[in-house]
């Protein structure tokens, strides 16, 4: 980590306004983006600071119609992002992952969409056919997120799902099984009895042709936060009043209800 | 052969013909080339006789086996993996930290009260190993998972390590460990300095720690 600026030895790097990078990463898990007067797509949650004026606006926002016309296809994931516009250095992170930027130069790459955390407007964003994924097709910078640092592979290549962060020109992600698995004596009685197990390796998302697979070194996938909401923490101004966030498993709490102390009492 | 690690959570396995590897199930992240991967219900090497000792001891971390002529991809669950090389010697380890090993390594079972009776299994019992543990003997290569990175601590003759036995992973060579303690009376009323128990291994070989002291 040392790479980062702090040397061994000496404190950790305080960073201001000016010493902080300009469209680069902090550390391994932070990055920050200038902007200067122009416009980020975020999604929501993954800022954890800015420095200067920056404004956040929902999706869906009159004044923004114009510019998620141009550049926001994908109106189930509307919900979850935000225009960032101002002036100012804004720093991205999300869980501890490993964060990084990429450029595409009129080309497209489909990205996982909870791994992708922000973009610049002059990509455009799709909807994959392959559920879950979103596809950036144009010229531009945008960041991503991956459990570990990303792996880089080329086709041929047969992928785990949960491993997979995305790709890039690969005209064909497929899905592989593996029959082999199911046919012969010991497979027979598998799939007759259940017994014996999977090797949980059956189904794999296969790639041929030309392109580059993103990969991340984990399988297990970090449960989605809820964003939005505001800590349930003592000392934290709103906790508790997060307006259906943040609420924990269990009814809805229904205007009139005593909420906690109905509960306490075992209501 | 042998494991290349590519970064600190993944690592990659050369798979040749005749060649057979053993991983946890679940574990293969991707593979390029003709690679089989077929659950092996004995959760291992031997027998029946190996399987129905591995069941009882609690042993039995599903495995697979992995077969054909290529490269695979191998990470679980974000740990972070330290890949050990053995010529000859015996690795002890829990099931459930291994992630891949070699098919040239014999794995067994390992009574812990064997190693010093009593004491070994009190110790088995607060470095949540349990019972018993795995052992594999031989030569190749194997990997281990670990929460947070791993460093390895050698153990020389009249140098023993104290070890915090939440954040030990493994151990090789000729060494015998036992549980000390420092129990006092600020324990018995709760103002404990939470290391009461340490695990303190001696002889020569290394142990292996991982920088958390949360389980797998």
């Amino acid at each position: 980590m040392s790479t980062y600026g702090t040397a061994p030895g000496a404190g950790p790097a305080v960073y201001d306004p000016v010493t902080l990078p300009s469209d680069d990463n902090v550390d391994p898990y932070t990055f920050c983006v200038e902007l200067k007067g122009n416009q980020w797509f975020l999604q929501k949650g993954k800022m954890i600071a800015y420095y200067g004026s920056v404004e956040f606006n929902g999706i869906g926002h009159g004044r923004l119609d114009r510019l998620v016309r141009t550049s926001f296809h994908s109106p189930l994931h509307a919900s979850d992002w935000v225009v960032a516009e101002g002036s100012g250095k804004m720093l991205l992170a999300d869980r501890a992952f490993d964060v990084n930027a990429y450029d595409l130069d009129e080309g497209n790459l489909t990205i996982r969409s909870g791994n992708l955390l922000a973009f610049q407007p002059s990509l455009s964003l799709k909807q994959s056919i392959v559920p879950g994924f979103l596809t950036l097709i144009g010229t531009g910078k945008f960041v991503a997120a991956s459990n570990g640092p990303v792996v880089f592979m080329e086709p041929p290549v047969r992928v785990d799902p949960q491993a997979l962060v995305g790709w890039a020109d690969c005209p064909s992600p497929c899905h592989h099984y593996d029959h082999g698995y199911m046919t012969g004596v010991m497979g027979g009685l598998r799939a007759l009895t259940g017994l014996g197990g999977t090797s949980g390796e059956e189904h794999q998302f296969e790639f041929v042709g030309a392109g580059t697979v993103l990969m991340q070194s984990s399988e297990e996938l970090m449960p989605e936060l809820d964003t939005g909401a505001t800590p349930q923490q003592a000392g934290v101004p709103g906790a508790g009043m997060s307006g259906g966030h943040g609420q924990g498993p269990g009814t809805p709490r229904l205007p009139g209800q005593l909420g906690d102390l109905q509960r306490r009492f075992g209501l | 052969m042998g494991f290349r690690e590519i970064n600190s959570k993944m690592i990659e396995a050369t798979v040749a013909p005749g060649q057979k590897l053993f991983s946890q199930r679940g574990a293969m992240l991707a593979y390029k080339g003709e690679v089989s991967f077929t659950p092996n219900v004995m959760g291992g090497q031997g027998g029946v006789m190996s399987m129905i000792g591995r069941r009882v001891a609690n042993e039995d971390t599903p495995l697979m086996t992995v077969e054909g002529n290529g490269t695979v991809l191998f990470g679980h669950g974000g740990h972070h993996i330290e890949v050990i090389n053995l010529s000859g010697d015996t690795l002890y380890v829990e099931a459930d930290r291994l992630l891949a090993f070699e098919g040239t390594l014999r794995q067994s079972t390992v009574f812990l009260g064997s190693q010093g009776g009593v004491m070994g299994m009190v110790r088995g019992q607060v470095s949540g190993q349990g019972l018993f543990t795995t052992s594999l003997t031989g030569h190749g290569a194997v990997a281990v998972m670990a929460h947070g990175g791993v460093i390895e601590l050698p153990i020389t003759p009249g140098r023993p390590v104290h070890v915090d036995p939440q954040a030990y992973v493994a151990h090789h060579g000729d060494v015998r460990n036992k549980l000390s303690t420092a129990l006092g009376w600020r324990d018995m009323v709760g103002r404990g300095s939470g290391e009461a128990f340490q695990l303190e291994l001696s002889g020569s070989g290394a142990v292996y720690v991982q920088a958390s002291e949360e389980k797998l």
